[in-house]
Parts: structure tokens; sequence; C-alpha cells
């Protein structure tokens, strides 16, 4: 398998793929900030994780299903510290460098279930999804769930909020529907009632499975 | 600073929606602005002259904002004054009890440098909820004046006032972190020394992603500058994969927590009614109410399809008694078990029934009944009857007097005080005019002609005839608006209105537009996107009859059968929700998110409602009688030049062939545009008289009802659709409205024909 400084670069190399499509070699080892940058990268390309090309590299299959488990960890393990523990941002980001290296699969499993296999780290960044999501079954009420599962009366609070729509992240954060707020559920029909504070707000379905909340 | 100084500036009112800012504006004018219990009424800015500070300063209302980066048209009207440049003192109005809220915008306001006063409004609130703030620890921090007020009932106005000159800027830094505040500095060097508004709370707004900001600021700055601008925003964002006024956002609401905490005292007990009360409530209210209502919804129900049931009276009695018990027993013992033990106030339990998912839609047809019955019936029946034709009359023949006198209901008598021998003003306009012209003279003509007289139906229809029924009508809407049931009407309605393209907040204007679609028109301004402002628009003009016109209609349908007004309301629903569909499909545009503040349920104060009714009656008077006039004179001159026999006759063909209606009615459809109810008023009459001794054929009567409620409402409702939409909007909106109402009738015509 691989170790630790190899899986970084696999890391690095997933993140800046999501960032541009094409990656150019030099400003990759720019970014890796590790001595004997070039050897380490021909190493992965001897294993056949990547592919060099003139300046241009590319993960391969091989490298890409790792790179993808890597990220998997590093972003549930965020989103664990985050919503679960409860950590301070700073705490968060060096934390999960370290457990993205020492989690199994059985581990990451457990925690992708208990958080109720959530679709983005707290930066918003996609978390690839893994067996357990798939299968994730409807009946077990997981952790963090959308809003628009919460049953009336439950009181929940908010984790993260999810959605294509700038413009409606804009109105619910301006009205102080944030991370970190307590809510509670008053009615689903006709609308979603919640209670925030002392302000009732009213929303519609499609904004409330936007909002990911974890029951308190 | 010298005095001369100190009086150059203005102060502005700034806050969240539905805080109170129109009831403190009110306060420090003395000028009455709407108030309301139902966020976004305001959509204008409002300015007026407090004398009470350093001898007149001018003061400027501002819609309600959550965010001073705007979101919608109402919202950029907040921000836009604040970057006016002169200098100003900013009230900010907050609900004591939403601080957290509140301090979001104070942060933005102490970015921009501007010198705020804090106003912690509806203190009573806060308390009655078991919390407190320690108003002196957040001066402290804040380092501003912070003042509590109760602004309803005039608490804390004279604290107020000492307040505002002493206004100073927020003492609050917030750090938004390496990558933002590198961004940040970045665009204050690009703005540095081109405005006068602090470049620090320019530069956050500009990196949040404000548009309407930059195109404001496109002329003041060099050529490439935005470009540059945008290249920073880019670069700034591309190390966050939220939006950056979202990641702003979070970093402000965190640091408002942190001060919220600090300041906040919350001993959270549950306010509950005295024990009597709920007594009474839970135990004979309830049943009471809700007996009524089964009964009256089943009899309702029964009289809609009276012409389909035997004669026999008792089994629909029977049958809504029986109802009426049913829904009596579920509704007392439902909420005896929901919510008599859950404790807390009676407006809690009322807020929650008038948005439950099954008891909230009888309620609201027992609601809406009940405001037929004030509006439609007495206001719209007797005191228009009173007002035509004994106050106003006739002008050449006397009315005949009227009695006074009180009539007692149960024991069904009357007692006569009185009878008074006034004649009606027109009539004493006409002896008057009499002594100096004839007449057949012009001016006695266009005065006081019976049909098209300035005075005789200008002035007499406006002030007889639309005044009572607006005036009821409001005061109604007055108390649905105040004591919180509008929004949760809302709420219910949501899902409906999103099929045909807009959303719950729409129930304002549309139910408004029950009572005057020219002024419900203005208020589509509340909405958020222009495709939702269009439909409402359209829709307004199209299928919603005014309260003057609704009166009529179904005072005239109804006499006929319950059936055919079970038809006609049908008829108008379907088209409502037909063409609403249709425009949400062709119009471009997203659809906009329903996300709206549910103000507390409160008793209604029966002071504010009657101030507010005032007001919105002599806005109506102001704005419409001169449209009255107007379209008066329109229909005289018209008469006198022989244009309304040529429309006349242009237009008999299509109601004779395609409507299958008398020619004669073709001049009730042109009056319409002018006077709605009039139109079906002459219908009627015309149809009266062409049945004779057969009576009036129902179903001519309503294929005429449903067109003229599909036209659009009148001259002033197409006035407003121009300034509200633009000329090219609102003609288009005229086109199809036209034809389309006259295809309606024929197809309701055919498909009637086939009965």
């Amino acid at each position: 398998m691989t170790e630790p400084s190899e899986e970084e670069i696999l890391e690095l190399i997933w993140t800046m793929e999501e960032e541009s499509k094409k990656i150019e070699k030099d400003s990759l080892i720019k970014r890796m900030h590790l001595p004997a940058a070039e050897e380490k990268l021909n190493a992965l390309a001897d294993e056949d994780f990547i592919t060099m090309e003139k300046n241009r590299v590319e993960l391969t299959k091989k490298g890409r299903v790792n790179a993808r488990l890597i990220i998997r960890r590093h972003r549930l393990a965020e989103r664990l510290l985050n919503d679960v523990l409860e950590v301070k941002e700073d705490v968060m980001d060096s934390s999960a460098c370290k457990f993205e290296h020492i989690l199994d699969e059985e581990v990451t499993t457990s925690i992708c279930t208990l958080l109720g296999h959530p679709v983005t780290c707290p930066h918003g960044k996609t978390i690839p999804s893994g067996e357990c999501c798939e299968k994730a079954n409807k009946e077990i009420r997981p952790v963090v769930m959308p809003l628009s599962e919460l049953r009336p009366g439950d009181t929940a609070k908010v984790s993260y909020i999810v959605t294509k729509y700038h413009g409606r992240l804009d109105r619910l954060s301006s009205m102080g529907l944030l991370p970190g707020v307590q809510i509670r559920l008053h009615q689903r029909q006709p609308t979603y009632v919640i209670q925030m504070g002392e302000t009732q707000i009213a929303l519609d379905t499609a904004i409330a499975r936007d909002i990911y909340v974890r029951l308190v | 600073m010298s005095v001369a100084d100190i009086k150059t500036y203005k102060v502005a009112l700034v806050g969240n929606p539905n805080v109170g800012k129109s009831v403190i504006f009110g306060l420090l004018t003395g000028k009455y602005v709407t108030v309301s219990n139902y966020p976004g009424t305001t959509v204008e800015v409002s300015k007026g002259i407090c004398r009470g500070l350093d001898g007149g300063i001018e003061v400027v209302d501002t819609p309600g904002a959550n965010s001073l980066i705007p979101l919608s048209e109402d919202e950029s009207v907040a921000r836009d004054m604040l970057l006016e440049e002169y200098r100003k003192h900013i009230v900010q109005v907050a609900d004591a009890k939403n601080l957290r809220r509140g301090l979001l915008i104070t942060t933005q306001l102490a970015e921009m440098g501007l010198p705020v006063v804090l106003v912690l409004n509806m203190w009573d609130e806060l308390l009655d909820r078991g919390m407190n703030i320690d108003a002196d620890a957040l001066q402290g921090i804040l380092s501003i004046p912070v003042v509590k007020t109760i602004a309803t009932h005039r608490v804390g106005t004279g604290a107020l006032f000492h307040a505002i000159p002493i206004a100073k800027v927020p003492n609050l830094h917030i750090d938004y972190g390496r990558l933002i505040e590198e961004g940040i500095s970045g665009i204050q060097k690009i703005v540095q020394g081109k405005t006068t508004v602090n470049e620090r709370a320019l530069a956050v707004m500009l990196l949040s992603g404000d548009e309407t900001l930059e195109e404001k600021l496109r002329h003041k700055l060099a050529e490439d500058s935005l470009a540059e601008i945008q290249r920073i925003r880019g670069s700034v964002q591309s190390h966050f994969s939220n939006p950056l006024s979202y990641v702003i956002n979070i970093k402000r609401a965190n640091f408002v927590d942190a001060l919220v905490d600090r300041v906040t005292l919350t001993l959270r007990k549950e306010k509950e009614t005295h024990p009597v009360i709920r007594g009474i409530f839970f135990y004979f209210l309830v049943p009471l109410v809700s007996f009524f209502m089964g009964y009256k919804l089943t009899a309702l129900l029964m009289y809609l399809i009276s012409s389909r049931l035997p004669s026999d009276s008792m089994l629909s009695l029977i049958t809504s008694l029986a109802v009426g018990g049913i829904s009596s027993l579920w509704l007392s013992l439902y909420l005896f078990l929901r919510e008599y033990r859950a404790k807390g106030t009676i407006a809690e339990t009322l807020g929650r029934i008038t948005m439950h998912p099954v008891a909230a839609f009888p309620l609201l047809i027992i609601i809406l009944w009940i405001v037929y019955k004030i509006v439609g019936e007495f206001g719209a029946g007797r005191c228009v009857d009173f007002f035509e034709e004994k106050i106003f009359g006739s002008s050449l023949t006397p009315s005949g007097g009227f009695d006074l006198y009180v009539y007692i209901p149960f024991i069904k008598k009357t007692y006569l005080f009185t009878h008074i021998n006034f004649q009606g003003f027109n009539y004493y306009f006409g002896l008057f005019a009499q002594r100096v012209i004839s007449k057949d003279n012009l001016i006695f003509e266009l005065l006081l002609n019976e049909q098209s007289g300035l005075i005789r139906v200008g002035l007499t229809y406006a002030i007889a005839i639309v005044f009572p029924i607006v005036g009821f009508f409001f005061l109604a809407f007055g108390i649905m608006e105040d004591s919180g049931y509008l929004p949760r009407l809302a709420v219910m309605v949501d899902k409906i209105f999103k099929r045909i393209g807009l959303n719950g907040k729409a129930v304002l204007p549309m139910v408004l537009g029950l009572g005057c679609d020219t002024m419900a028109t203005l208020t589509t301004r509340i909405l958020n996107t222009k495709k939702e402002r269009i439909i409402a628009t359209l829709l307004l003009a199209l299928a919603i009859p005014c309260s003057a016109q609704l009166g009529v209609i179904s005072s005239v349908l109804g006499r006929v059968s319950g059936t055919y007004f079970a038809i006609y309301v049908f008829v108008i629903c379907t088209q409502l929700l037909f063409v609403g569909y249709l425009s949400s499909k062709v119009l471009p545009g997203a659809p906009s998110d329903f996300l709206m503040e549910i103000p507390p349920f409160r008793m209604p104060k029966l002071s504010n409602i009657f101030i507010k009714t005032f007001y919105r009656v002599h806005w109506f008077l102001k704005e419409a009688v001169p449209l009255f006039m107007l379209g008066t004179l329109a229909l005289f001159v018209a008469t006198k030049l022989g244009a309304l026999s040529f429309l006349e006759r242009i237009s008999a063909p299509i109601v004779r062939n395609f409507l299958g209606l008398p020619v004669e009615t073709a001049q009730g459809f042109i009056l319409g545009f002018l006077r709605r109810d009039y139109g079906a008023v002459s219908i009627f009459k015309t149809l009266e008289e062409k049945g004779g001794s057969a009576g009036i054929d129902p179903k001519q009567l309503l294929v005429s009802l449903v067109v003229i409620t599909l036209f659009i409402p009148c001259l002033a409702n197409f006035f407003v659709m121009i300034k509200e939409q633009g000329i090219k909007n609102a003609f288009f909106m005229f086109a199809f409205i036209l034809p389309y109402s006259l295809l309606i009738g024929g197809i309701l015509r055919f498909i009637l024909q086939r009965f």
C-alpha cells in the first residue's frame, strides 16, 4: 500500500483536479512543499498511480481509486470533528490530516453512517460516496440529516447548508439561519415552519432539503 | 464642531423587517406611515421632519432589510440610502427578543463607519418571554447609545430623542481571516479616495459580490478597476467553495453570537394565559366556534347545490347540525389533547391552528365568509344603497328621505325615531343648477347628467359606492394583517401559489386585490423576482375581482341562484390557476424561494387598525377619485361625440353571436372598463328588461359577469400597471386579457348550452 507522504500527494492531485481540470507538473511540485518532490512523483508513476506526459500529470485508474478513498477519509474526518466533536477550525484541519492515514475501511463506513452519509465537507467540497452511502437505509435515522427529514417537535442544530443557489444561501444567512444555530421544527405541512430563537420562519421543501441538521 | 454643523445631519431608520421602524418613524416625526404585522409593508422611503431635535431634522424611514447586501428591490432601497453622501445618524431598530439578527446589521453599519443609536424595541415581548438583555453592558461593549423602547406604547421615546444627537460609530471589528482580509485590503486600495463611503465596508460589499453596487461605482472608478476587483474576488473565492458572501456572513454571525452570549440572560419561562381564560377558551369558545364552523360550512355547501336538492329544508338543517356537532367534538378534543396540556398562551395556540394542515382550511373559508358578510353584504349592500340612493340621490327626482330607527334583532322589533326629509345632495344640486341654467344646457349635463355627469355619476360613484366598500374591506384587511393571520395564510397557500409561478409571499397583493386591484398592483414590489411581479400583476388584472365588483356580482348572482354563484367562483379560480400556470411556464426565470418570517400572533391594536384604515382610505380617495372623475369625463365626451355608440356597434356582433347576449349589454362591457361594478349593474338591468316576465336568464348573466370580471378592472388599475411594469408590458397584458376574457365567455356559453 501507499505511505503517508504518497497519500498526501495523491490527495493534493485530487484537490487540484477539483479546482482546475488540467494539472501541470511545475505547479504541482510548487504546492507539494516536499523535499525531493520530483523523485516522489516518479516513484508514484512507477507504481502506476499517476501518469506523466511532458508537463501534464494525471491520475491512473488505480491512483484515482486510492485518492478517492483518502479524500473520503479526510473529509469525513473533518465532518466528524466539526459537527459532532465541535473542535475549532484550525485543530480540525490538522487532525483531519492525521486521521486520513489511520482510518480503515470499517471505521470509515461507521463514521459515514453516523454522520448520515454527508455529501460535503465543512468547507463545502464534495465527499466521494462509499458503498455504505448507496446502501443507506432511510429507516435508520442518521445523526445528521436534511431538515426535511425531521419530525414535528424535533429540536436540532444546523450542521451545514448545501445548495446550488447562491441567492438561497445569502437569504438564509442574512436571516441568521447558519451552521450552529438551534432550531425546532413546528410543522411540515402545508409548508415547513421552524422556530429559531424567537423567530418563526416558514420555508418550502426545496430549502428544507438543503439544510442539514443534527438532532439534539 | 459648530452649532450650525450639528444641524446638517439626517436621521435614517434601519432594521430587520417587522421590528417597528414605521412606528418609531411616526413617533419621531408625527407623520403616519402604514404600520402592520407583516414583514415588508414599507416598500418606499418615507421622509419627515423631527421637530423635537435641534429645531427640525429630516428623518428617513426605509424598508426592512436583513442584510445590507440587497436581495430584492425593497432591500436595495435601504442600502442605497446609506451610501448616499450626506451626514447621517442611524437609528437602528432591532426586535429586542431577536437581538442576534439585529446585531448582524449593526456589524455592517459599524463597518460603514456610520454613527448608530441601537433601539431595542418590543422590550415588553422580550420580558414576557423570560429573557433579559444587559443594555448597559451592550452599550459599553459597542460604545454606542442603546435605548429600550416599546414603541407602540410610546415607552422610551424620550430617551431616544436624547440619544440621537450623541450617536457614535459602533466600536467593533470583525476579523474575516487572512484570505478574506487580503482581498479586502486589495479592493480597498482600488476604491481609496473615490467615494466618501467607508472603504472597508465598500470592499466587503464588493467582495460579497454585490452586483448592483458595481453598477453604481462604474462611473466613479477607472476603466479597469472593476475588472481588477473581479479578479481579486475570483482569487479569494478559489480558496472557498461556498460563496464568499456566505463565508463572510458566517464570520459575522460567529462574532455576533459571542456578543449576544455576553449580554443576554435567559430564564426561559413559558408564559401562560390565566387559567380562567384558558378554561373559557378550551371548554366554551372552542366547542362553540367549531360547531358554528361545521354548521356554516355545511349550510354554505347546501346553498351551492341547492338547485339539485329537494326543497325540503329539514334535510339540510339536520345535516348542518350534525356536521356542526361532529366538528365541534373533533376540534375541541384535538385541541384539548394537543394544546391544553402543552401550556403556552392562547395566542400561540391560535397561531398554530391558523397554520394547521387540516383545521386551517375550514377556518379560512369561515373567515372569508365573515369578511364577505361585513364587506359584501353590509358594506356593499346596505351602506352603498343608503349612500347612493338616500344621501346622494338623483339630480332630478327627490329620494323621498329616510327613517332613523333602531332594530332589535332577537325580538324583531323596530323603534322608529324620526323621518329625515333629506332628498339627496344631487337633487339639491340639481335644483340649484336649474335656477341658473336649464336641464338641457351642456354644463348641466356635464355635471349632473344621469348617465355620465361628473357630480351625479363620477363623484357619487367614488364616494357612495366605492368608499363604504373599500373602507370596510380595509378594516377587515387591517385586522387580518395586524393579528398575524395574513403571513400564516401565506404558509397555507404556498404550495398552490408555487404552481402558478408565485410563492406564499404573494398572498398579500392577492388578498389586497380583493379590496382594490389598483393598490394591490403597487404592493407587488415586495415580491422577489421580476417574473413574479409580472405574473402577480397579470393575475390581479385578470382574475381578482375587487371588492366593488365582488359586492355587486355576488348580490346579483346570489339573488338568482347559489349554483350559478358556485360556477362563477369555479370558473374564475380555474382561470387564475390556468393562466398563472401557463405564464409560469412561458416567462423566463427560476422559481423563487419561499422563506418568510412569521410574526407572532397578536391581539390587534384597534387604534392602529382604525388609523391604518383611515390612511388607506385617504390614499384611495386621493389617488382614485381623480381617476374616476377622469373616467366619467371620458365617458361623457365619448357619449357626446358618438364614440360610445360606435364602439358598441363594432362590438355588437361579438357580443350577440359569440357570447349570445343581447346587443344592449355591449354598453355595459365598455362602461365596465371605466367603472367596474357599474358594468355589472348595467348588464343586470339590461338582461332583466330583456327577460321581461320570464325573468332573467341565469346563463346569460353568468357569461356576462365572467367576462366582465376577467376584463382589466378599471382605468386606474391600468395606469398603475403602466407605472409599475412599463408601457410595453402593460399593453401586452391588455392585448392578452381583452380577447382572452371574451374567449372564456364564449367557451362558457357553449358549455352551458349543452346542459
